[in-house]
């Protein structure tokens, strides 16, 4: 396997990267931690003409608390996210996803903006973030525009993405959910993609939820939220009947597809499984 | 023999341990000539497909381009590893069998050249209808892979010894169960690599090998060329567990390329290539017949088999002979019948992996013997203790074993394990398994026919004495045979293991050995290393003798060491007796060779299984399954081994663990998977599962106190038996949880949350049914008499 040839760049401001990439247009592609976009390059589903590599805009790993959100710069990497302190007390369930991922090296090198853009469904990190309500910024040459995170996915690896835009950064606003969770179920221990995976956040007071969020990874052509899952719970007494109803809810609306990781009917069984113990752990052990 | 050994029984560091954890070891990859090349080979993308033309016209314009080659360019010879079978070209020249199958090749400035290079050859296919499904592919009017065996059919095998039909007439309980073994793949991690080059006829290859000398006899075979003009050298190796046991295109196409360019070549597999190699495990339909009496014991056994060889043969007709050969080792019967096929399919060739041949066959007997004894309502320990092979007896297919420890193995395991508690009191969800293994100590009969010993050694005292160097044509690939010869070799000088060196599987420096498979080098190698340092000590207590004026059988020689067994008188060193030797007598050598007995039966087949000695091993695994999802964690592994005397306990337990490591994955998590187009869909290490460390569950690992009368101080061997046991370890482990049998492998999370969702639908049917009959609820049946559950056999994982 091989990198075919390609020329490239390593832009010092967000202005200049953006300037570059408004130039090259779709001959273009952008680098960040590369463990995408080099894989794609070497078995043959990309052969970009130029990289712009984000390497050197340090402004864009940050993690840090602002008034009213937490953000996180989108070259922030994977290891960066599970050992950011601020990230594990406030949403410890972030960085315990993040620590579900690929193998170590690939946590120094894969960004949340690269996890981010690619666009994938088994991708690990935009259900959780998607369940903490974020949102997200997009810079280009034409200015900036924000939009949820939810709202950037739209088919199989189909983002809202237009050409020309770097995302920039991730924001979590300062909300009211008492526990977020992300479960996964791989196929080892490290180094495996979901087969199935689901993230939720809750909002608890008492023995009843009055606010919850269901998110899911592969379970469908893009990352997938279950409004039916979600409604079926609001306003009523939490027990572990409940969970599961939330979880049949949840596989009915999963639509995962046969796969070399397994059948789409083992998959919908274990969203349901998967929902119904994520609820449990997020109302039992707040954000973990 | 005394047991006071000064150097062998001890965990000494290894020898290589510093350059490779400091990453100064240098693997073949990673070698450098002047003015060298990079090769690379043009595969097929069909399975089956006849070739109309080749035209590399553009690639050879290519800048960086050296040379282009096909079939046009290299000998037309066929070659293979099992003499019976040659069936492999260079370059396929009317048809390709395989995807992967090798078409062309070239060499060029750099690597990146070369893959510019491949792109630009022209190959004009006719896509032929593929083999892919082994169950079928003997049915008439099927592809054919190869015109010259009909039916496809690669190996056949019958063999019947005893009385079957009779025995399992009177016999008590008769019982059948099928299971499907899956394509495993060996993953070392150095990926296959060879560096060729050539001084005037002379060649020499640098190459990733587990045996310079089969390669050297095979290279030269091929190019016509006398051994001695043919040079292999292996560097430091990362891992082959069979995979590296034949030489490749790699080493053929690469000295063509390196005589073309007159430059050395290197050529190497990238990690989809060496899956498409391959040369990994074979898939196996295992059909499995036993007749016990009441008590469990069996009194005869039928094994019918079919395997999918892939497009070639490789070691392929050993796999098939050793999947049925090895089978009567761990238990004793007397009536035996074994049927096999191993067919040709348009997929990559399968050979020997890990515990060559074994480890399926023992999954299916050991499931099967747990079926058995959970007919009966025998605890699945006692079945095997009753059966346990005893020491000194011979197999019904004329297996001599001598030492033979698995009863003392099962009665360890057991108490190791908790095994009678836990049988007891674990919960549903939770179980405990246990299997047996057994493996050859070095096969009894070369690869292909010679008279050749099967090892040799010298050994290099140097003129002062400060060190020895050992020269020993035997191949460490990562299990650590140069630590383990070193220190047969200083025990045998009475020398220093600190004070040894090596030079290993040079075959123009090193004396002739087989190499590294077949679990033979402590052995056998071993027993050439100990005669070679007894030649020395024989020599420095001959001249102790002449310094000291004392007769050199009142002399010992231990630890660097000479003095008086009788008297107290001043003691030597061995360096200034080493030295006065060189002064006096010339270079201080000492050689040694090793040939095994002649073993085994006179019928077709008997000498494959034949081995001086065998090990013998128990495992017991416990495993937790979640309900929901298949699920399954291992909570811990206990095995316990016979393997004759250890000379490096860490050592020993490192392959324990290593063999483990590989047993789970095949067990649980791996499998090479194919599209209906034969092409491999994991060939990459994602989605071809092989566990982490994380992974790998507690283990604990001991051995037996045990002799093998026949061995270099009574040595055996681990490194592949340690695998046999894993996978049927696994199958009854999860049917211990779950009162539910996973016929086929690997035992993955899915079908064991399919088989346990099957088992609550016919309960629920069954519960509605009774109801329907106003029938009371029953009171559930204990585990072990559940009735058994019989999954359809599936070869691939659905996906
Ligand atoms: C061995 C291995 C294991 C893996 N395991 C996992 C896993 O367990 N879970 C998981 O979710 N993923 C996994 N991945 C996938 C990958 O590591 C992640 O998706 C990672 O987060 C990608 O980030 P990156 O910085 O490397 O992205 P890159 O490869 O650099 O980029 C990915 C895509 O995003 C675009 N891009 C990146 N950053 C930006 C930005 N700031 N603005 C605009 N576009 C951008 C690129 O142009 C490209 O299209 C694995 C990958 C490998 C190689």
């Amino acid at each position: 396997m091989y990198v075919p040839d390609f020329e490239y760049h390593a832009p010092n401001t967000v202005a200049e990267a953006c300037a570059i990439l408004a130039e090259l247009g779709d001959r273009a592609t952008v680098l960040a931690g590369g463990t995408d976009v080099l894989h794609k390059m070497k078995v043959g589903k990309l052969a970009p003409e130029h990289l712009v590599s984000l390497k050197n805009l340090d402004e864009l790993r940050e993690i840090r608390e602002e008034p009213g959100r937490v953000v996180i710069g989108a070259l922030a990497s994977h290891n960066q996210i599970y050992t950011s302190q601020l990230l594990q007390r406030r949403y410890l369930s972030l960085p315990m996803a993040a620590h579900t991922m690929a193998s170590n090296q690939i946590c120094n090198l894969g960004t949340v903006g690269g996890n981010i853009v690619n666009g994938v469904p088994s991708a690990d990190l935009p259900p959780i973030l998607i369940a903490l309500d974020a949102s997200i910024r997009l810079t280009s040459a034409k200015g900036e525009r924000t939009m949820p995170l939810e709202d950037f996915f739209w088919g199989s690896a189909q983002t809202r993405m237009e050409p020309g835009e770097i995302l920039t950064e991730i924001s979590i606003p300062d909300q009211q959910t008492t526990g977020s969770t992300y479960l996964k179920f791989g196929l080892r221990r490290s180094g495996a993609l979901a087969v199935a995976a689901a993230a939720v956040s809750v909002q608890v007071s008492g023995d009843t939820l009055h606010a919850v969020r269901i998110v899911l990874a592969s379970a469908a052509p893009t990352v997938l939220r279950v409004a039916d899952a979600e409604r079926s719970l609001i306003g009523r007494r939490i027990d572990d009947e409940l969970l599961a109803e939330a979880g049949q809810f949840a596989a009915q609306a999963s639509r995962p597809r046969d796969s070399i990781r397994g059948s789409a009917e083992y998959r919908k069984n274990l969203v349901g499984v998967l929902t119904k113990r994520a609820l449990k752990k997020a109302i039992d052990e707040g954000h973990a | 023999m005394s047991d006071n050994h000064s150097v062998i029984g001890r965990s000494v560091p290894r020898i290589d341990g510093p350059e490779k954890v400091t990453g100064a070891a240098k693997y073949t990859g990673d070698l450098k000539f002047p003015n060298m090349l990079y090769g690379k080979i043009l595969t097929s993308p069909h399975a089956h497909a006849r070739i109309l033309s080749i035209d590399t016209s553009e690639a050879e314009r290519l800048p960086g381009v050296k040379a282009v080659i096909t079939h046009k360019d290299v000998p037309t010879l066929k070659y293979g590893l099992s003499p019976a079978r040659w069936d492999e070209s260079i370059f396929c020249s009317d048809k390709v069998r395989f995807v992967g199958d090798k078409v062309a090749a070239v060499a060029c400035l750099d690597e990146d050249t070369c893959y510019k290079a491949l792109k630009l050859i022209k190959v004009e296919y006719e896509v032929l209808p593929a083999a892919l499904d082994f169950l079928h592919a003997m049915d008439e009017g099927q592809p054919q892979v190869h015109e010259e065996y009909a039916r496809n059919i690669n190996t056949e095998i019958h063999q019947e010894f005893g009385d079957v039909e009779k025995a399992l007439a009177e016999a008590h309980h008769v019982r059948t169960d099928t299971f499907v073994g899956q394509r495993t793949y060996q993953s070392p991690i150095e990926p296959h690599s060879a560096i060729s080059m050539w001084d005037a006829e002379k060649l020499t290859i640098y190459s990733s090998t587990q045996s310079p000398h089969y390669f050297q006899h095979y290279i030269a075979r091929e190019f016509d060329m006398p051994m001695g003009d043919v040079r292999i050298i292996k560097p430091y190796l990362g891992g082959g567990f069979g995979g590296k046991l034949e030489p490749t295109g790699l080493e053929f196409a690469g000295a063509v390329l390196a005589k073309l360019t007159g430059r050395p070549v290197r050529t190497f597999y990238d990690r989809a290539e060496m899956f498409a190699h391959n040369r990994g495990r074979h898939a196996q339909y295992m059909e499995i017949t036993t007749g016990v009496d009441k008590n469990g014991k069996i009194l005869a056994a039928k094994a019918n088999f079919l395997m999918d060889g892939g497009a070639y043969t490789s070691l392929g007709i050993a796999s098939a002979y050793y999947a049925g050969a090895l089978l009567p080792l761990t238990y004793e019967f007397d009536n035996y019948q074994f049927d096999m096929f191993r067919v040709y399919t348009n997929l990559p060739a399968c050979g020997a992996q890990r515990g060559h041949g074994a480890p399926q066959p023992k999954y299916a007997f050991e499931s099967h013997l747990d079926n058995v004894a959970a007919d009966l309502g025998i605890d699945p320990m006692d079945i095997r203790i009753i059966n346990a092979r005893r020491p000194n007896t011979v197999t019904p297919n004329d297996f001599r074993v001598n030492s033979c420890k698995i009863k003392e193995c099962l009665e360890r395991v057991r108490v190791m394990s908790d095994w009678d508690e836990k049988k007891k009191n674990l919960p549903l969800g939770r179980g405990i398994g246990v299997a047996t293994g057994s493996f050859v100590t070095g096969a009894g009969y070369p690869i292909y026919r010679t008279d050749l010993p099967h090892a040799a050694a010298f050994i290099k005292v140097c003129e002062d004495g400060t060190a020895a160097t050992l020269y020993t044509g035997s191949v460490d690939i990562g299990q650590g045979s140069d630590t383990v010869l070193c220190q047969m070799a200083a025990e045998a000088m009475g020398y220093r293991y600190e004070q040894m060196k090596i030079v290993a599987a040079d075959t123009e420096i090193t004396p002739l050995d087989f190499g590294a498979y077949a679990s033979r080098q402590t052995y056998m190698s071993g027993a050439a290393v100990k005669q070679a340092g007894e030649e020395v000590k024989r020599q420095i207590l001959e001249m102790a003798s002449v310094m000291l004026g004392l007769p050199a059988d009142d002399l010992e020689c231990d630890d660097g060491q000479i003095f008086s067994k009788s008297r107290n008188v001043k003691s030597l060193s061995f360096e200034e007796v080493a030295r006065k030797h060189f002064v006096l007598r010339g270079p201080l050598l000492g050689r040694g060779s090793y040939t095994p007995p002649k073993l085994g039966g006179s019928f077709k087949g008997a000498a494959v299984g034949t081995s001086p000695a065998y090990s013998f091993g128990a495992q017991v695994g416990e495993v937790a399954i979640d309900e929901e999802t298949g699920e399954i964690t291992v909570v811990g592994i206990w095995d316990v081994h016979d393997c004759g005397k250890v000379i490096n306990p860490r050592l020993l337990h490192g392959q324990v663990h290593g063999a483990l490591y590989m047993g789970m994955g095949e067990a649980v998590w791996e499998e090479v998977l194919f599209d209906d187009k034969g092409r491999i869909k994991n060939a990459e290490l994602a989605n071809y599962r092989l566990l982490t460390a994380v992974d790998m569950p507690p283990i604990t690992s001991e051995v037996v106190d045990s002799y093998e009368p026949s061995g270099p101080w009574g040595v055996k061997e681990v490194g592949e038996g340690a695998t046999n046991p894993t996978l049927g370890m696994f199958s009854n482990a999860i049917f211990d949880a779950m009162g539910v049998r996973v016929n086929s492998l690997p035992l993955s999370y899915e079908k064991v949350w399919r088989a346990l969702k099957e088992k609550r639908e016919r309960e629920e049917i069954a519960k509605r049914e009774d109801a329907q009959r106003g029938l009371a609820p029953q009171v559930p049946v204990p585990l072990e008499t559940v009735p058994l559950e019989s999954e359809e056999p599936v070869y691939a994982n659905p996906s």
